[in-house]
């Protein structure tokens, strides 16, 4: 743990900074000539600092919502601001410069590069970021500094899972967007990644969005929203969050 | 008629691959185009030769010889083996055409008066024949008069044996021993300045003072009987006639010439499509490969289903033969429409009654089957491989690919590579058959324009090496006769001659041992400036007091070399039979020459200073006043102006060559842009997902066009040079297999042609580039976060 950091139970200070402002949110799908209402009217506000689970059922509209959030894709109607820019009308090029400076993203299936070893995956990304932190310090902060020079391949899927969160934090994101990030882990594996990810929440201070459908993780957050049918139900706030490794499921 | 799923499913496939079908197919057009042509065009001439010659009697055997008495065509009919005889007086004449500065020449045939001619037939193309007793008319080559716009009841002034003659034209005519209508040996036609007349026998023996006599025989084999026994028989009945030595129809001008365009079609026919066609065959491998490695979740539910390894194999089997379908019928119509062209440029070199296109219908049949094959071991491996797997096994996903560092790595210089560098590298290591093939593709790419450069660079540094160098003379004007050192006095007093440097020349069968050639020995001064004789390095070579220089091609067509005696007939006079030694070979491009001092010359001919002609040197300002002069000479038979000889090749190659390095240039565009694109696309396709998670976490659309093609990049890079090498060597055997006795190409490479080539490449390679970075825009970015396919 980073001295002079709060530890991960202390609920994070009030009055932080505002990130995202998402005011009737919607996105809607065509296929053919089948509509898909994948959002319809989501209001979210999101702070510095916090961790927060946004939890459903599949289909939910979860992804989407966290889609638009990174940049990924375009509402239909809405507005979304990211500090004061507003990301509904922006274009791609500008998207682009976003998500490389501004957005981390992890993914289930965890999209290393198979042809680089880890230090590379990383190094992939500091290359190209305004303010990086060193790849190598990156992947000590996931715990993976004696395993820098291997390639995916050589590497088990919580592993993998941990240099993709460190090439995602490497260049010091603002936002850190994790999609399903244990969904194709064991539950040993996936404490460790989890832990990774609070850790680096934690320590850095990046506003974390982690989406699952597992309702046991809404305790590691400091808000849970709850999405269904492309609508959020309910925030819940914690007032303690729980440390990775006391939660079990 | 209802679809089946599979056919259903192969045809949705193909239409989702349609830039890689196409690709493939159109690199397999260029070979079998290629083909196609070749063989269409062999066939063609092929067929329309065999048939005139047959329908127009063309002769087997042919004589050329001083005078024998009519009498003697019954003596030679009753030679074995003959079938017809034909008797004729042969003499050569100077034109005076309207509007040509300089006088032309030509050869006058006879037509028998009293009988019909029985061999070499005219084939008349308008008009008529000359009507007995009827003087001065003519029928003639359909070439020249074409050139010259002439048509029945034009008229020509001639000399003839030194007496102005008014000819006649009363038709256009074609013959069988004149399908190349030129100078004999010549590799080009000049019609504008050669043409064949055919007048009646009685008249043109009169005026060539061979009356009742003939001075040339055509005979015709009986079929299955001895050709070499009738040229022997032949040889030793005419031997006290001043005759020349029977050749058979294999060493016919005319027929040589055709032949050698066979040879090289026929090279063309096999080597390129070869190349093509493999490169074709592993792009086409290298496609479905990819396809059924995306399809592998596929293949095990049609073996789940019960579909058996053979239907399954049979299905992606059908992918490849759409794939040839399409690739056979493009390079069947390309191949027939370069072949229409092609004959119609033939049509201008080979005169035929009628030179048609014939498509050869087994030319399409065997590219299919032989691309069809070559497709076929190209996708068997990977068919093979997927219908190994257990259909469990093969509906899990692949594993992830495994990588180690670059050898470059390894070697300790990783410091200097980008990560782009490293993936790209890494990446063609753990793929090397499919790099070397892409390289392989490239180079070939790189290398097919350096053939047609190597031709027209050749061509000029062969015009350059030949009338600049070697024969610095304007003009070299020929006698009909051997004549005394006063005619050579005349002509250094024609208007507006500077210089004038007397030559013999006496015709002569060289031999040494088995191996003879006929050709012209020519002797000029040690002394002259105009005309020398080369080294290959353009240096001049002194010409020895005795004994002679050769060109080096005569020297290897005899087997013979420096210090060897070689044994001369000579063809003139009393035909005395004199041996000389080679001190020397020289370098020279087109035909075949031996060269003396002309005082040894006239030593070895035991005559005084006789002259055959001589090469001048001319004042520029007098140029009109010296044509007009040697239009009234008429001693002079023939005359070789240096410049529009060197125009006159120039243009008629010129066309030629545009066409050849048109295709050429199309096929090294084709190549490069199908490889590339290709390459490109399975690249793509294989790594969507990494290239749509570098979009994601933050990688521009160029960025990451960067990393797609950096690895082709390398390949392209890699593949020139080895390009630049393999097309050197391609041209050097091209320029090697249409070398004949009559021209030898030297092969020349300049920097030049490597930038043209390195250009074609890269620009087809970038277009390609560019296609595929622009599908990068389409990347599923939110795809690339879900499963992995």
């Amino acid at each position: 743990m980073i001295p002079g950091h709060a530890s991960p139970t202390e609920a994070p200070a009030t009055a932080k900074r505002l990130v995202y402002c998402a005011r009737g949110l919607t996105k809607v799908y065509r296929t053919g000539e089948v509509e898909v209402r994948a959002l319809a009217g989501v209001d979210l506000d999101l702070h510095e600092g916090q961790l927060v689970v946004l939890l459903g059922a599949s289909g939910s509209g979860k992804s989407t919502l966290l889609n638009i959030l990174g940049g990924l894709d375009i509402p239909s109607s809405g507005s979304l601001h990211y500090h004061d820019t507003e990301l509904t009308h922006s274009d791609e090029a500008f998207l682009t410069r976003f998500r490389r400076d501004s957005v981390g993203f992890v993914f289930q299936f965890y999209n290393l590069i198979p042809s680089l070893t880890a230090r590379e995956n990383v190094s992939l990304i500091t290359d190209i970021s305004v303010n990086p932190i060193a790849p190598e310090e990156a992947l000590a902060l996931v715990g993976l500094q004696d395993r820098m020079d291997h390639f995916p391949s050589q590497l088990s899927g919580g592993e993998q899972q941990r240099v993709a969160i460190a090439r995602a934090i490497a260049k010091q994101p603002e936002v850190l967007l994790c999609d399903e990030p244990t969904g194709a882990l064991d539950v040993r594996t996936g404490v460790q990644v989890l832990s990774a990810i609070q850790r680096v929440n934690q320590e850095l201070g990046t506003l974390t969005l982690l989406i699952t459908h597992n309702a046991v993780l809404a305790k590691m957050a400091d808000r849970v929203i709850h999405v269904s049918d492309g609508q959020i139900t309910h925030i819940e706030t914690n007032a303690h969050r729980l440390p990775v490794s006391e939660l079990s499921w | 008629m209802r679809f089946k799923p599979l056919h259903l499913k192969l045809l949705r496939d193909l239409g989702r691959m349609k830039g890689q079908t196409l690709a493939v197919s159109l690199v397999m057009a260029c070979g079998l185009a290629m083909m196609i042509m070749a063989r269409s065009l062999i066939y063609s001439l092929e067929t329309t030769r065999d048939t005139y010659y047959q329908e127009n009697r063309f002769g087997d055997v042919f004589a050329d010889l001083k005078r024998a008495p009519n009498f003697l065509r019954q003596r030679l009919a009753t030679i074995s083996d003959v079938a017809a005889v034909e008797t004729r007086v042969i003499g050569r004449l100077t034109l005076d055409l309207p509007g040509l500065n300089e006088p032309a020449d030509g050869v006058v045939i006879s037509l028998p008066d009293d009988r019909p001619q029985q061999l070499n037939r005219l084939f008349l193309r308008r008009g008529r024949f000359p009507e007995p007793g009827r003087r001065g008319e003519v029928v003639v080559g359909e070439a020249f008069a074409e050139v010259h716009g002439f048509g029945p009841d034009n008229q020509i002034s001639a000399l003839l044996r030194g007496r102005r003659e008014t000819l006649t034209i009363v038709g256009i005519a074609l013959s069988p021993e004149y399908v190349f209508e030129a100078r004999p040996g010549e590799t080009l036609p000049d019609n504008k300045r050669f043409g064949v007349f055919w007048m009646n026998e009685r008249e043109l023996a009169t005026a060539l003072d061979l009356d009742g006599a003939f001075n040339n025989v055509v005979v015709d084999v009986a079929p299955g009987g001895d050709t070499l026994a009738v040229i022997a028989a032949l040889d030793d009945r005419l031997a006290n006639y001043g005759a020349l030595g029977a050749i058979s129809r294999r060493d016919h001008p005319s027929a040589v010439r055709l032949n050698d365009e066979l040879a090289v079609l026929r090279t063309l026919a096999v080597a390129f499509p070869l190349v093509f066609l493999s490169i074709a065959a592993f792009m086409a491998s290298a496609v479905l490969s990819r396809l059924v490695r995306l399809q592998r979740e596929q293949i095990a539910q049609l073996k789940a289903f019960g579909y058996s390894a053979r239907q399954v194999g049979a299905h992606y089997f059908q992918f490849a033969l759409v794939i040839v379908a399409i690739g056979t019928l493009a390079g069947g119509l390309g191949g027939f429409w370069i072949g229409g062209n092609v004959v119609n440029i033939y049509h201008r070199f080979f005169r035929f009654p009628s030179l048609v296109f014939h498509p050869d219908l087994s030319a399409i049949f065997l590219a299919f089957v032989v691309s069809a094959g070559a497709s076929f071991l190209g996708v068997y491996g990977s068919v093979r491989q997927a219908m190994r797997l257990p259909p469990a096994e093969a509906m899990r996903p692949e594993p992830p690919a495994s990588y180690r560092p670059s050898l470059v790595e390894r070697l300790g210089w990783s410091r200097w590579l980008t990560p782009t560098l490293r993936m790209a590298l890494r990446n063609i290591e753990r793929r090397p058959w499919q790099a070397f093939f892409t390289a392989l593709g490239l180079a070939l790419a790189a290398g097919i324009p350096i053939v047609p450069c190597a031709f027209r660079e050749g061509i000029e540094y062969l015009l350059g090496f030949q009338w600049d160098v070697a024969q610095r003379q304007h003009v070299t004007v020929s006698l009909f006769e051997p004549a005394s050192a006063t005619a050579a006095a005349s002509i250094a007093h024609l208007p507006g001659v500077l210089l004038a440097e007397p030559y013999r020349a006496v015709p002569a069968r060289i031999r040494f041992g088995n191996h003879s050639r006929r050709l012209e020995v020519t002797g000029f001064s040690r002394e002259a400036t105009l005309r020398r004789v080369l080294d290959a390095r353009e240096r001049s070579i002194p010409l020895p007091p005795d004994g002679l220089l050769v060109s080096a091609k005569l020297a290897e067509l005899l087997g013979a070399e420096a210090g060897d005696v070689v044994s001369l007939e000579i063809q003139e006079g009393n035909r005395p039979r004199r041996n000389a030694v080679i001190r020397g070979l020289i370098t020279d491009y087109a035909g075949i020459f031996a060269y003396m001092d002309k005082e040894s010359l006239h030593r070895l001919m035991r005559e005084g200073p006789t002259v055959s002609g001589a090469y001048l040197w001319l004042d520029p300002e007098r140029w009109l006043d010296f044509l007009k002069e040697v239009k009234n000479t008429p001693r002079i038979a023939a005359m070789m102006i240096k410049n529009t000889v060197r125009e006159s090749f120039r243009k008629t190659t010129a066309e030629t060559i545009n066409l050849v390095q048109s295709l050429y240039f199309s096929f090294s565009v084709v190549v490069a842009f199908g490889v590339v694109y290709n390459s490109a696309r399975i690249a793509l396709s294989e790594r969507s997902r990494d290239l749509a998670t570098l979009r994601v976490i933050g990688f521009s659309t160029w960025e990451v066009a960067g990393v797609l093609v950096t690895e082709l990049v390398l390949l392209t890079l890699v593949a020139i040079p080895f390009g630049l090498l393999l097309g050197s060597g391609l041209a050097a055997g091209i320029v090697a297999t249409a070398s004949t006795e009559s021209v030898r190409l030297p092969l020349r490479l300049t920097s030049q042609m490597y930038a043209t080539a390195v250009f074609i490449v890269l620009s087809a390679a970038t277009v390609s580039f560019a296609i595929v970075s622009w599908r990068i825009r389409e990347l599923d970015l939110v795809g690339a976060l879900k499963a992995p396919e």
